[in-house]
């Protein structure tokens, strides 16, 4: 990269600053560890503990045994990777719709999309509802992914990002008599991968921890995800916080899981596309 | 409708035709699905605001009585008001954070990716839990923050109360808004980092080049399009934010900290006047609305100015 | 061109499909409680066959039903029962049951039987129509209102009745016996006033032990200043003079150190259950759906210490006995297609048969007399002279069933935050409040 030779006492410098924001950074999750091991009466003192005078372990399987984990692990992770596919193509799709090709009506229609997008939920949460339980989506995962699946936010995100990609290129293209589909797939859908990255882990981490909408759409127990399962604890006569630290531990695994090979792709995969803006 | 017309506008017509058939059948399977789900209920709630409804019984005709209501109403401009300062805040501190991350982390360091992930961590996490978390750590005594602000040498009586008092709760939502915020963006300002040319910072080192300078001139403008993106989606985001202050403060102490989302919120689930609901998103709709036309004014004059 | 036409007419189509549903909802609502009587008289002949017949399955709302082993034991035995209907229970975290029971609601059918979470809230859902008509169902199965002590009366509009109590929950005063003791201080007794409560708190305190623990709840002020009945929270016109003594008793017990800080409960998410099983602290006022909690705290070992409960404390010039508290009523959703086995579930768990498992498993039935409170106390694990500590003369509700009850609350909360954290005097939160309930009330 950029950096020639740094003297040692920059590069000193930089790493100190490195460890100490890192440290702010993840103290809270170093405190929702600690308190996922102590006693419910333990994990709120004055002044705080950050370790807990016996490691109580048995707060993992506890959660385990509480809420049905593993069945709410699978629909969150079944949930989650369809839509994030469903939306990360149709997204892609009609970005390229909304940025390259030239059409009447194409930014009022678009207009309409970012529109919704500032609209909290809230407010059109009980028509939709209406709307779902006359198609019967209501307690299904198709329902809830058919919510999910078509997001505007998406679009948004990816036409920003396509706008960057210069004409030029794709008219060049165009006289090399490739069509428009041929243009999306073979010129902008590489270019894209890093904006299609950033989409993907969007709407992983979104979805992941999409809470009000499984709890509005979902009732069956075998159907339902795992913010749901944290919620249950938080029940207002029963608080657990020890298991409700410990279930967010556990519901941050696979989305590390996930995030760690991705993180490599993503920054280097941008690295050698080397062209934007 | 192609045959009425003469030849020579035939061929320009059907170019026309065809251009909307083709840009149509990229949008569509998306369109098909946000129509349906979103546009449809969105569109149904814009009427909402001109009527009077619960929800369940028929609903009438209200004309412009809702927008009377929530102008008239206390809350609501309060609301508003603090929706603008959260906002402002939340993107100003999120992206100069996000920014400053990134070139930082923009280097061979051992562990980078450590660093990176633990930056992007609170992104990941669920809100229920940072929620409590923080708000542990916000404790006027025995907290985390004051025993560290303690620690450097604040007097007791100079120590603020964050959210248990009326006028740091806000401050105290906004840091954690921007704890949460900056992993991610600092990633979308990484990924355009390492698309600056390496052979412009070349050129400005032979010049002789500080690196302020070299900021000034080349990284900072390089990433407009960037910062044009994340300010766009900061903004959304925070005039939209709910459930973390609702976790956090719950809008208190007293409305402190009560947002516009909060007050749809309790507008549509406690009072059930979904009219005065409909009418106060439509405002928010329109904020939003007219921050990205403008937005999209100005980025349309830096490109072509560029 | 051709484009936005196509949108536009997917637009309507949406749009039309959605207001149908709505209004849909609306006319099989108000056709519903019309309808209800000629149900009601073909009642008999219908539930005689169904009860010989096929499955019925009914779906159940409730919230937190894992952490509550008395709704479930008694729905478990209402089943056992009536082996032709099978309860679908539908859980929901109790923070979020109000917005989804009432999403569901408006999407019709989508239940038959619902909890109702806060019994002021009854009177929103009867406006809306979304409540069956009971009133012919009662007449018919010869149910005895009376055996609910009055609280069922709340639920009736209009002369109609249009839900029943399940639970009725009162405050009482939690005490830590060993605090007493290491003191030598006599235990509360079952007449005790508030001036008195205030007393005993600033005895007790000191060494690193509180002598009371007040909740972050507006209920901590506003309970004790409706406890004489005479008025309600939404008395806006006496300018809620009737809660500033217990304001300025607040004020004093956390000034003195009596009670833990309010804000320090806030920031900490402190929940009173983990406060008072921490053993630091003598008194706590709370509700009996606490009872069951406490005993199992004491079981796991949590809470290590001996607890008792006492009567309520009351206000100067009020009888003891008096206490507030509130009913969580069942109702049938009008838009049900199982009304009869909807009725015969209710009727199962507001009854004598609902009431004795609720008792056993150490909740307070609606459906209360001594020997109801005797089952209660008699329950292992459960502190002495608990049935005469439950005794009451008169349970003010905590809310009315009215108007507007939901919004009033929300400011109640904002001012209580106010005053409590000092960021506003008594006399100015009180006075912002009268207008804003002014407001509320009037407009």
């Amino acid at each position: 990269m950029i950096e020639k030779k740094q003297s040692a006492f920059t590069r000193t410098a930089i790493y100190v600053l490195l460890i100490v924001l890192t440290t702010i950074t993840l103290l809270p999750l170093v405190w929702m560890f600690s308190a996922s091991l102590k006693l419910d009466s333990e994990v709120f003192t004055v002044p705080i503990k950050w370790l807990p005078e016996t490691f109580h372990w048995e707060n993992y399987p506890k959660v385990w045994e509480k809420i049905d984990f593993a069945t709410f692990s699978f629909n969150s992770i079944k949930l989650t990777v369809i839509i994030t596919i469903i939306q990360v193509i149709t997204c892609s799709f009609a970005a390229y719709g909304f940025s390259k090709c030239n059409f009447r009506g194409r930014d009022t229609l678009f207009l309409c999309y970012v529109g919704t997008i500032a609209i909290p939920w809230q407010t059109y949460m009980l028509p939709q509802y209406s709307l779902m339980r006359t198609l019967g989506g209501v307690d299904t995962h198709w329902g809830y992914i058919a919510l999910q699946a078509f997001s505007a936010f998406g679009v948004f995100l990816l036409r920003q990002f396509y706008q960057g990609i210069p004409n030029e290129l794709l008219e060049a293209a165009r006289i090399d008599g490739l069509s428009e589909y041929g243009i999306y797939a073979r010129i902008v859908l590489p270019l894209a991968k890093p904006a299609l990255t950033t989409l993907t882990i969007f709407t992983f981490v979104t979805i992941w921890n999409d809470f009000m909408g499984p709890m509005i759409y979902i009732n069956t127990e075998s159907l339902k995800t795992i913010p749901l399962g944290i919620r249950m604890f938080l029940g207002q006569y029963s608080t657990s916080y020890e298991l409700i630290m410990a279930a967010s531990v556990m519901s941050l695994l696979p989305v590390f899981a996930l995030y760690i090979p991705c993180q490599r792709f993503f920054v280097q995969g941008v690295a050698t596309s080397g062209l934007k803006g | 409708m192609a045959n009425k017309t003469i030849q020579g506008t035939n061929r320009k017509i059907s170019l026309n035709t065809r251009n909307t058939v083709v840009g149509l059948s990229f949008i569509l399977p998306n369109f098909i699905g946000f129509a349906l789900f979103t546009l449809g209920p969105v569109v149904f709630s814009f009427i909402l605001s001109f009527m009077k409804w619960d929800g369940f019984t028929e609903m009438t005709f209200a004309g412009l009585k809702n927008f009377q209501k929530i102008f008239g109403d206390k809350k609501f401009l309060e609301s508003l008001g603090h929706t603008f300062y959260f906002a402002f805040f939340t993107v100003l501190f999120s992206m100069t954070a996000a920014l400053a991350l990134a070139l930082l982390l923009n280097r061979k360091v051992k562990f980078v990716n450590f660093f990176r992930s633990s930056i992007f961590f609170p992104y990941v996490a669920s809100v229920v839990a940072i929620s409590c978390v923080w708000k542990a750590m916000f404790m006027e005594n025995g907290g985390v923050i004051n025993s560290a602000l303690q620690m450097i040498g604040f007097a007791e009586d100079m120590l603020p109360g964050w959210i248990a008092s009326t006028k740091w709760a806000m401050p105290a939502v906004i840091i954690v808004s921007v704890w949460r915020n900056m992993g991610y963006f600092m990633i979308i300002y990484l990924a355009a980092l390492q698309d600056i040319p390496t052979s412009l910072y070349e050129a400005a080192e032979i010049d002789g080049a500080s690196k302020w300078q070299q900021f000034v001139r080349i990284t900072f403008p390089m990433l407009t399009p960037s910062h044009f993106f994340v300010f766009m989606m900061l903004t959304i985001n925070s005039f939209k934010t709910f459930d973390m202050i609702f976790l956090m403060t719950e809008g208190g102490p007293g409305t402190a900290t009560q947002l516009l989302s909060m007050y749809i919120y309790n507008k549509a689930f406690i009072s059930w006047d979904y009219g005065v609901t409909s009418a106060a998103s439509m405002i928010l709709f329109l904020i939003v609305a007219t921050i990205t036309v403008l937005q999209f004014r100005v980025e349309k004059k830096f490109n072509d100015f560029m | 061109m051709k484009m936005k036409r196509i949108a536009a007419a997917g637009l309507t189509a949406v749009m039309a499909a959605s207001v149908l549903t709505a209004c849909g909802g609306a006319t099989s609502s108000s056709s519903g409680s019309t309808g209800t009587s000629s149900s009601g008289s073909t009642g008999t002949s219908s539930s005689g066959s169904t009860a010989s017949g096929e499955q019925v399955t009914l779906k159940v709302s409730l919230w937190d039903a894992t952490s509550n082993p008395a709704d479930l034991a008694a729905i478990e035995a209402f089943e056992a029962a009536n082996p032709d209907i099978k309860i679908d229970l539908i859980d929901i975290p109790s923070n979020d049951y109000n917005t989804k029971l009432n999403t569901m609601l408006n999407g019709g059918s989508q239940l038959d039987v619902f909890f109702i979470k806060q019994a002021d809230s009854t009177k929103s859902f009867y406006d809306k129509g979304q409540l069956l008509d009971l009133t012919d169902y009662i007449a018919e199965s010869g149910v005895d209102l009376s055996g609910f002590n009055g609280t069922a009366d709340g639920f009736a509009f209009n002369g109609k009745q249009y839900g029943l109590p399940v639970r009725t929950d009162y405050y009482v005063l939690y005490y830590n016996k060993d605090l007493f003791d290491a003191k030598g201080i006599a235990y509360p007794s079952n007449d005790m006033t508030w001036t008195e409560f205030e007393k005993l708190a600033g005895e007790l305190s000191g060494d690193g032990n509180y002598g009371a623990y007040m909740h972050t709840w507006q209920a901590m002020a506003y309970n004790w200043g409706i406890q004489d009945g005479k008025n309600t929270v939404l008395s806006y016109e006496t300018g809620y003079d009737f809660v500033k003594p217990y304001y300025e008793m607040l004020l004093r017990m956390q000034d003195a150190g009596y009670i833990q800080d309010y804000g320090q409960l806030k920031s900490g998410n402190i929940h009173y259950s983990g406060a008072f099983a921490q053993g630091n602290v003598a008194m706590m006022p709370m509700g009996t759906w606490f009872l069951g909690t406490m005993k199992s705290k004491v079981e796991s070992g949590e809470a290590k210490f001996n607890w008792g409960v006492a009567t309520l404390p009351h206000p100067d010039g009020v009888e003891a006995g008096y206490t507030v508290g509130a009913s969580t009523p069942l109702a049938i959703n009008s838009a049900t297609k199982n009304a009869d086995a909807a009725w015969r579930f209710v009727e199962f768990m507001t009854g004598e048969e609902g009431s004795a498992v609720y008792a056993k498993e150490g909740y307070i039935p609606a459906r209360s007399d001594s020997t109801i409170l005797d089952t209660v106390a008699a329950n292992e694990g459960m502190p002495e002279g608990l049935a005469e500590a439950l005794q009451t003369k008169n349970i003010v509700p905590d809310r009315p069933i009215a108007d507007h009850v939901g919004d009033v609350d929300l400011v109640l909360g904002e001012q209580h935050s106010m005053i409590m954290l000092g960021e506003a005097t008594i006399d100015d939160a009180l006075a912002d409040l009268t207008s804003q309930v002014k407001d509320i009330m009037e407009g």
